[in-house]
């Protein structure tokens, strides 16, 4: 089964991260709490952890993109 | 709180003892205080040739480092003093929690400081302290710099003036302030070595909070200052993609170059002047890594005693 996994909201005010590192490549097994990506904003680093178990599908956008909270980030193949 | 000291100054172990710190310490509070010799050291997603100019610093003998925090490109030398301060992560992003033990610090030993934009200290409108964060594995860091004593032209030679707009790429730019040192301000004048034992007295005023790593722990903040912070793939690999396109003139004749650079890996160079045999240029340029030893050495190879002049147009 495909699961979406969306952009966390980090403060209230959050319009849009930079998603500035991807941790797992497109083919790699991820478990649930694994850190799967790094998003900053305002002068933050927040390494985002996966909040499923299974393969990630698809990364949905390329490091450098700015990111709205609630947009899908990655697609995971969970059992 | 609890503390320890890393009785080194060395700016790559330095940041792989805060790091250490950082992912090895899960329950208690730790505040530290650190100082490192001159170095330039960029946020975990910035591009360095745009941030600074490294060739330039290469020549000044000035390393660059990048960290694990987000944010801007920061100056250091002994007269300025470091904090992290590592907590439990609550809540979002908030960096006046963070920022009012070090203010309310700062205020009882004697200096003037206020809180200015979101996360620098200032001392009147000129900042004394910028500071960034990273968040993981339900732990925060939140660090910062102090400039109490620091050489404040080179910090504006090298910051200021360093930016170079040859470069277009994505990542996280700088901010340029008005700064000022701490000591000047001060009521009653002290060291940098005093100032720092009073914060520290403040921070975690109960000697039994002072740790020290073991000896296993240290050959394991070695490890990771050799295989994290002393390697182009940490510093330099992970520079955003970019392209530079710089025009000038070389060795008295109109000059050109162009190249892009992807995971710090350069591609589609262009030389374009009469003095520089654009053939070899593209050929050493191509697949070379980003980094000022290696772009001296083709520069070398491709206009002998005028390397050095060569390398300023190209980095």
């Amino acid at each position: 089964m495909e699961k979406k996994l969306a952009m966390p909201k980090l403060r209230p005010e959050m319009t849009s991260g930079v998603l500035c590192a991807w941790l797992k490549e497109e083919g790699d097994p991820v478990e649930a709490g694994e850190p799967l990506y790094e998003v900053e904003t305002d002068k933050v680093v927040n390494q985002i952890e996966a909040t499923e178990s299974g393969v990630l599908k698809k990364q949905l956008w390329e490091e450098g993109d700015q990111v709205a909270p609630g947009a899908p980030v990655a697609i995971l193949e969970t059992e | 709180m609890i503390t320890f000291d890393s009785h080194s100054t060395d700016p790559y172990y330095n940041l792989a003892f805060e790091e250490f710190i950082f992912t090895r310490v899960r329950e208690e509070d730790v505040f530290l205080l650190w100082r490192s010799t001159p170095c330039m050291v960029v946020g975990s997603y910035q591009n360095i040739c745009r941030e600074v100019r490294p060739a330039r610093l290469w020549r000044m003998g000035i390393p660059v480092l990048r960290r694990i925090s987000g944010g801007g490109a920061v100056y250091h030398d002994l007269g300025n003093l470091n904090y992290s301060c590592m907590t439990r992560q609550e809540g979002g992003v908030d960096y006046d929690r963070s920022l009012a033990p070090v203010l309310e610090a700062l205020n009882d030993i004697g200096v003037p400081a206020r809180k200015n934009r979101t996360s620098d200290i200032a001392i009147g409108e000129e900042k004394i302290s910028g500071s960034a964060q990273r968040s993981a594995g339900g732990r925060l860091l939140h660090h910062g710099t102090l400039l109490f004593d620091a050489d404040l032209g080179a910090l504006e030679e090298i910051s200021v003036r360093g930016k170079n707009d040859c470069v277009q790429t994505k990542g996280t730019q700088s901010a340029i302030c008005t700064v000022t040192n701490i000591r000047p301000h001060l009521a009653e004048d002290m060291t940098v070595e005093e100032f720092r034992r009073r914060l520290l007295e403040r921070m975690v005023p109960d000697a039994g909070d002072r740790r020290e790593l073991t000896a296993e722990q240290i050959r394991e903040v070695c490890r990771l200052r050799d295989e994290k912070y002393r390697s182009w793939e940490w510093t330099w690999g992970r520079t955003p993609a970019f392209t530079y396109e710089k025009c000038g003139s070389f060795a008295g004749a109109p000059f050109r170059a162009a190249y892009s650079a992807k995971q710090g890996i350069v591609a589609d160079a262009a030389v374009e002047c009469p003095a520089v045999d654009g053939t070899l240029a593209a050929r050493l340029l191509n697949g070379a890594r980003l980094c000022p030893e290696g772009f001296a050495e083709i520069c070398e190879t491709l206009a002998g005693e005028r390397g050095p002049e060569l390398l300023e147009l190209l980095m």
